[in-house]
């Protein structure tokens, strides 16, 4: 299964256009040349980390020669223009070349190594090197390098003069040159077989990733950006040192690596910003700006692993949630008349439970009650036709999950998880005093049920369940409860773009129209945490107890299906409903979608109401209603 | 090439060997016990050479070479296990450790090697030798500093030997470096043996600094290249045995000495790093050492 929308339809585009005007626009208010040198720099050492991180964060090879491949593109600078009076535009092209050759050369012991032994044999390399490269000073001038390069010019006009903007600009055209290379090939096959060796080798290899073969374009992928940075600060800088060989380039770009956050792409390029300014800041302390630089790295990689990257992340979290919640309070009060006209005139409550404060809607009355419980990024609202054409026989209860509609979000920990919700539906027919209600939960609302169900805490008359593939063992079975579809990407997807909100929206329940636009205008209210831990809190169920209620087949089931559902293997469920000690019915609503009672409601309405008289009836005839409550206080 | 050549050769690679061993068995202890590789072993070579000037020379506290030689081990001891407590302990238990300690150790470095810039400034200093003057011994012509050095190496590397051998705590080291699990079922303090490990290694550092310090001129980078040479000593010898490490030193020194007089001095350091690289293509596990699980 596999989601991945082009780069122009994610969340990313529009901050990364944003800043890449700013950066475009910014010469016009830095005239500084001082301050454009240190952006220029920044671009530099954003390249060379970035490029980095593919082979140190995605491959987990610690390739600590990454220093001497931007040496080799310096070095291969000033030779090939020096010497050969190459034209310095060749010789940057060249400088990346050059670096990719000597990353092959350094991938052949790579590739039989694991772990520390990578680390020294790359710092042997780089060293050597290093060694060749002082000791042959006829041609590279030894420990003082070679000097006076030419600078970059197109037609005649040198990119330093104007304060250096053309410089600037090259600079920039490199590190967006460089993203684009590093983002693609992080979401091509190869990034993905890069990854996979990292995190799981053997499997990966067992999937038929060569091990040889993507380590070797690992590295010389890394190499590629990094040597021609390396050219480019020959051109910029008109010196090749040696000095770029040494342990203290290297801390450099290890630190802005670090404190960026190692396997993010955009982590190590945001810190090269700030590490090169902060680092030029305290430049007047002399040995202490080392020592501060030192003890800063140590500090993030004890307390904040993540990085910039994570700190981003969680400021962006915070944002996000922060407007959820202002959103669910803003409508809690100023659409509360719409909402009780949606639902037929049931009452809205809002009720406190350990999971904060849940929006309920009732129609109360002394009938038998049915309790709805909505599905992911949906709300109660979802049930109104129901709430409409049943309201006679039944009293109908519904309500807002956390983080859901005009609910209170919740604790992610605690709160955003089947067992959580499962409480929350156990604290609603408490207080709102339902007596053995029939259940009805739809897809996510289909495992609260099921949950409540075997957790027994609160009898109940029946269960239906609609969209929701029982499950005995996770994950195995959720792969094969539903048709892999990028809709199950989304479902766990804590950020949504417009397309994507729409797009879940209008599978789930409908696409857009004017009788479904109110659910479409709810699901950017829900709080995107809900959708990542509800996904990733799935191991904390008991799911085995689940199937071991419905196989003891004491509690009246039914499956209630579209039988156009998209998301569900059909196959799976039948093969369920054929097991052996299954009892319960299956019944596919033709021509349903994933929410049979909001796209054909009169066929649903129909079975539904079937069940539940059964249901009732059967519970009626355990035990006479009226007898046990006469016994139980009604609130 | 004459005999007295080849014994000068010989004696010079024996003077390098004896250095190298004592540079290398900090790196490969805490290798073998601790499982990372330590960056600031070459920040600890220079501290010692400081501190022993400190404690040591006339310009300072003036207590005498050999004082100041102790007491400088003595503040080495302290000062790696105060470095493993900040450093190293917090991954002790990290999937990373690997790469986390390679981090922390090189930022360690940073600190170290420009905390002496800060304290002791960049000028060169030297450490009054204990002993002027040269013995000749045959055809053997020898500074009596490098005599002393030989002579006090062979010692701390035998009293080392037997400490890991056959003391109670030396065999406690050992036996976390080749089970940390089984050790610490059998009561040993884990933690505890892992400071001390590195508070050794930091020691026998400071020590190479003292002599290093003693022959040749000091500053705050001076532990670089001592770094590189053990590295290449200990990646050569393997981890497998405390001797394996010694052996491959005095190869080193020897295959230096050589080196030089044929190729010349600015081709050697390559030489032997393109050595190292071939080792490790071909027998990664080191020339003295045995296959082991992959670290």
């Amino acid at each position: 299964m596999r989601y991945d929308p082009p780069f122009h339809r994610t969340n990313g585009l529009r901050p990364a256009v944003a800043i890449l005007a700013i950066l475009i626009g910014l010469p016009f208010v830095v005239v500084d040349p001082y301050t454009r040198h240190l952006l220029v720099l920044s671009f530099i050492f954003a390249t060379v980390a970035a490029s980095w991180d593919l082979s140190l964060g995605f491959g987990g090879l610690f390739n600590f020669a990454h220093g001497a491949l931007f040496a080799v593109g310096l070095y291969t600078f000033a030779l090939t223009v020096k010497f050969l009076g190459l034209s310095p535009w060749l010789a940057i092209a060249l400088g990346g070349i050059a670096a990719m050759a000597a990353a092959a050369l350094i991938a052949l012991p790579v590739l039989r190594l694991d772990g520390i032994y990578v680390i020294l044999v790359t710092i042997a390399v780089a060293q050597l090197l290093y060694q060749v490269t002082v000791s042959q000073s006829k041609w590279t001038g030894g420990t003082s390098g070679i000097v006076s390069l030419p600078a970059l010019r197109i037609a005649g006009y040198s990119f330093i003069r104007d304060g250096k903007i053309g410089y600037y600009y090259a600079a920039l055209l490199l590190l967006v040159m460089a993203t684009a290379f590093l983002y693609l090939l992080i979401r091509s096959s190869l990034g993905r077989a890069i990854v996979g060796l990292r995190d799981h080798k053997y499997f990966a290899i067992a999937r038929g990733v060569s091990e040889a073969r993507t380590r070797l374009l690992t590295l010389v992928a890394s190499a590629l950006f990094t040597g021609m940075a390396g050219a480019f600060y020959g051109s910029y800088v008109r010196v090749a040192s040696p000095d770029v060989f040494g342990l203290g380039f290297l801390t450099l770009i290890l630190s802005i690596l670090l404190v960026g956050g190692v396997a993010t792409l955009w982590g190590p390029i945001a810190s090269a910003f700030v590490m090169t300014f902060l680092s030029e800041a305290i430049v007047s302390l002399g040995p202490w700006r080392e020592i501060i630089m030192g003890v800063v790295i140590v500090l993030v990689v004890s307390f904040y692993p993540g990085g910039l990257w994570a700190a981003i992340q969680e400021l962006r979290e915070r944002l996000d949630v922060l407007r959820t919640g202002v959103m669910a309070a803003w409508r809690r009060r100023t659409e509360r008349a719409a909402r009780i006209a949606r639902m037929g005139g049931a009452e809205e409550v809002m009720m406190q439970t350990p999971h904060g404060a849940i929006a309920v809607s009732d129609t109360g009355g002394n009938k038998p009650p049915i309790l709805f419980l909505h599905g992911n990024s949906a709300c109660k609202e979802a049930f109104a036709k129901q709430f409409a054409a049943l309201r006679d026989e039944f009293r109908l209860v519904a309500f807002d999950l956390p983080g859901h509609g005009v609910s209170d979000n919740g604790d992610p920990e605690t709160s955003y998880n089947v067992i959580a919700y499962a409480e929350v539906a156990e604290a609603v027919i408490a207080a709102r005093g339902l007596h053995r209600p029939v259940v009805f939960g739809w897809s996510l609302g289909g495992y609260v049920g099921l949950e409540l169900a075997a957790r027994a805490r609160a009898p109940l008359a029946g269960l239906a369940i609609c969209g929701t593939s029982p499950l005995a063992v996770v994950p195995d079975d959720f792969a094969a409860g539903y048709d892999a579809s990028s809709h199950l990407i989304l479902a766990s997807k804590q950020y949504f773009t417009r397309a994507e909100a729409a797009a879940y929206a209008g599978s789930a329940t409908a696409p857009r129209s004017a009788e479904s636009l109110y659910l479409h205008h709810n699901l950017p209210r829900t709080d995107g945490r809900a959708r990542a831990y509800m996904m990733t809190k799935l191991p904390v169920v008991n799911w085995p107890r689940q199937m071991r209620m419905l196989r003891e087949g004491k509690l009246p089931f039914a499956i209630i299906d579209g039988a156009d559902d998209p998301f569900l293997n059909h196959n799976y469920l039948l093969e369920l409903c054929r097991s052996a000690g299954w009892s319960h019915p299956l019944i596919n609503i033709p021509k349903g979608k994933h929410a049979p009672f909001f796209n054909t409601p009169e066929a649903f309405d129909t079975v539904f109401v079937a069940f539940c008289r059964r249901a009732l009836a059967a519970a009626e005839e355990r035990e006479p209603a009226a007898a046990t409550r006469s016994a139980r206080p009604q609130p | 090439m004459d005999l007295p050549t080849l014994i000068s050769i010989l004696q010079s690679g024996l003077a390098l060997g004896v250095l190298y061993a004592l540079m290398a068995f900090g790196l490969a202890i805490v290798w073998t016990t601790l499982g990372i590789f330590n960056f600031a072993h070459g920040a600890f070579i220079a501290a010692g050479a400081y501190l022993a000037w400190q404690f040591g020379n006339a310009a300072a506290f003036g207590l005498g070479y050999w004082a100041g030689a102790v007491l400088a081990v003595a503040a080495m001891f302290v000062i790696g296990a105060v470095v493993q407590l900040l450093l190293v302990r917090p991954f002790e238990r990290h999937r990373d450790i690997v790469l986390l300690t390679v981090i922390t150790t090189l930022a360690g470095a940073t600190i170290i090697t420009n905390l002496l810039n800060v304290i002791w400034g960049p000028r060169m200093k030297q450490i009054e030798p204990a002993l002027d003057g040269e013995i000749v011994f045959g055809l053997v012509h020898m500074r009596s500093q490098e005599a002393v050095m030989i002579a006090v190496v062979a010692v701390t590397l035998f009293a080392l030997g037997w400490f890991l051998l056959r003391t109670p705590l030396g065999r406690s080291m050992r036996a976390v470096a080749q089970n940390r699990e089984a050790a610490q079922l059998m009561g040993l303090d884990v933690r505890l043996l892992y400071a001390l490990t590195f508070g050794l290694a930091a020691a026998v550092a400071g020590l190479a600094g003292v002599f290093i310090g003693s022959i040749r001129f000091m500053s705050p980078t001076m532990g670089d290249d001592p770094l590189q040479k053990a590295l290449v000593v200990v990646i050569l010898g393997g981890v497998a045995r405390f001797t394996s490490s010694v052996y491959a030193a005095f190869a080193v020194g020897i295959i230096e000495a050589f080196s030089t007089y044929f190729v010349g001095l600015y081709w050697t350091p390559a030489v032997l790093f393109g050595l190292m690289i071939l080792v490790l293509i071909v027998k990664p596990e080191g020339l003295f050492g045995r296959r082991q699980r992959s670290v």
